[in-house]
């Protein structure tokens, strides 16, 4: 009985195997979008501007303080009728990257509230701008202060992207959820797309883990 | 080269430099020492424009602090400074220490940068951990770099804020060596320290400070052997004596 059930889920890898590709196309490109909005939010987040960090402090508060369910429900149905008509992969591309940009902005932030002060007077001394004092001596040192915890919110953020099965994009769950209409064993189903995700999650749990251990000992 | 009208600074309530005026020729050397807490630190780093202060006027080689940020930035090109606690760049090594600021802020090539890197870690004694990081190094090399990557600019101006404290005794006189050398070379220095043999060697005048005010100014001779106020010669008996 369980091998047959195997063997049939198998026979339904091309939509696992699209699954898989939705879930991982998803996830990068949201983080990179979110990776580059993130900084900005952190820098202004940590800048001089309190003005402009509060603003910015509220809006990342907001979407860290909603469910994600939410957040990909708004932008799918109700940008629509303000005029904003998107796809469900760009809808999904969009809810991902904010919510990313949210929390992957507020690890920046620590990491450059962390960097001594005194690494931005020696260098402001020297004579460089503020721009360039964050590019090349106060955002190398945050970064790898906070990589560890970086890595570790891009697992929760690909394991977040299931969320956008409920707008109908065929990502991995949503394949599970297809597989399992004619393979009526959810425990087997499911299992596998656990696993799968799991693969894809564990090379980032592995490298942060490592760099958590190697950090401890270069950074100071 | 650095002149102070009457310049008063605040913390909130703390009235921490009162009415200080002071003019530092070019090429002088003025130690400046005093108490914990009586402003030593805060004068000098208004000097570069760490501090920014509230009433009198500040004149460091002909600008006037206080300015746009443009000004304060071609100032803080030819004023060098060294803290107490080095603040090295962890992440970069010796040599880049050095040469980051002539790149980026001179606009030297990358090449002339390091030629000139190279010449002053050697001429500080270090020629051979340029391509260490701070953290391999001692607490007298690091200062050590920290003074080269200053000098790196090429700057008019070095003002050193207690460069010895931190250090364990023995490396003291490694960094007090090259001081001395860049005295005798006619570098214009203020240099916030207790080391009173550093002092009587090569400053012009030695001043002492107490509460933000500046208590009493002479030649060391005079203030070593004759100092006038007695907070001074209270001063004077506690750190002459290790
Ligand atoms: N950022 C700050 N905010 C508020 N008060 C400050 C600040 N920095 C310094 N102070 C206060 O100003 C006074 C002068 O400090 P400063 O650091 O200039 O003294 P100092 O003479 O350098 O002392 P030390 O020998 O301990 O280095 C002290 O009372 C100090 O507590
Ligand atoms: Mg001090």
């Amino acid at each position: 009985m369980f091998w047959m059930q195997l063997d049939r889920v198998m026979g339904y890898w091309p939509v696992l195997l699209k699954g898989i590709s939705m879930t991982v196309s998803l996830s990068i490109l949201s983080l990179m979008i979110g990776v580059m909005l993130g900084f900005a939010f952190g820098m202004i987040r940590a800048g001089r501007n309190r003005m402009l960090a509060q603003i910015v402090g509220l809006y990342v508060d907001f979407f860290r303080g909603t469910p994600f369910l939410l957040q990909v429900f708004i932008v799918f149905f109700i940008l629509p009728e303000i005029g904003i008509e998107l796809s469900a992969f760009a809808s999904g591309v969009v809810a991902l990257s904010n919510v990313a940009a949210c929390f992957i902005g507020e690890i920046v932030a620590s990491g450059i509230k962390a960097v001594p002060l005194g690494q931005s007077e020696a260098a402001a001394s020297s004579g460089f701008t503020r721009v360039q004092q964050m590019r090349h001596i106060v955002l190398p040192q945050a970064v790898r202060i906070v990589t560890p915890a970086l890595v570790g919110q891009f697992v929760l953020l690909i394991k977040d992207s299931s969320v956008v099965s409920a707008i109908g994009l065929l990502d991995l769950t949503r394949s599970g959820w297809v597989i399992v209409q004619s393979v009526p064993n959810g425990l087997l189903v499911f299992g596998i797309i656990g696993f799968s995700y799991f693969v894809i999650c564990y090379p980032l749990i592995y490298l942060s883990r490592r760099m958590e251990r190697r950090g401890q000992a270069t950074i100071l | 080269m650095i002149e102070f009208s009457s310049l008063n600074k605040w913390f909130g309530a703390l009235h921490v430099l009162s009415d200080i005026s002071l003019s530092v020729a070019k090429g002088e050397v003025v130690v400046v020492c005093g108490p914990s807490g009586s402003g030593k630190s805060t004068l000098i780093r208004c000097v570069n424009g760490l501090e920014p202060f509230q009433k009198g006027k500040l004149i460091v080689d002909g600008t006037e602090l206080g300015g746009s940020e443009a000004s304060l930035r071609d100032l803080r090109m030819e004023v060098g400074f060294v803290f107490q606690q080095f603040n090295l760049y962890p992440h970069k090594t010796a040599l880049e220490n050095v040469t980051l600021a002539p790149v980026h802020v001179r606009k030297l090539s990358k090449a002339a940068a390091e030629e000139r890197g190279r010449a002053l870690l050697e001429k500080v004694g270090l020629a051979d951990k340029m391509e260490n990081y701070p953290h391999q190094l001692s607490g007298g090399q690091q200062q050590r770099v920290a003074i080269a990557r200053s000098l790196a600019m090429q700057p008019k101006i070095m003002l050193f804020d207690e460069p010895t404290s931190a250090l364990d005794p023995e490396m003291i006189n490694e960094v007090l060596d090259v001081m001395v050398s860049l005295a005798n070379e006619g570098m214009t220095m203020m240099v916030v320290t207790h080391e009173m043999g550093f002092a009587r060697k090569v400053a012009d005048r030695v001043m002492f400070m107490d509460r933000g005010a500046i208590v009493e100014i002479a030649a060391p001779e005079t203030f070593f052997t004759t100092p006038k106020n007695d907070r001074t010669r209270d001063f004077l008996s506690k750190v002459l004596q290790h």
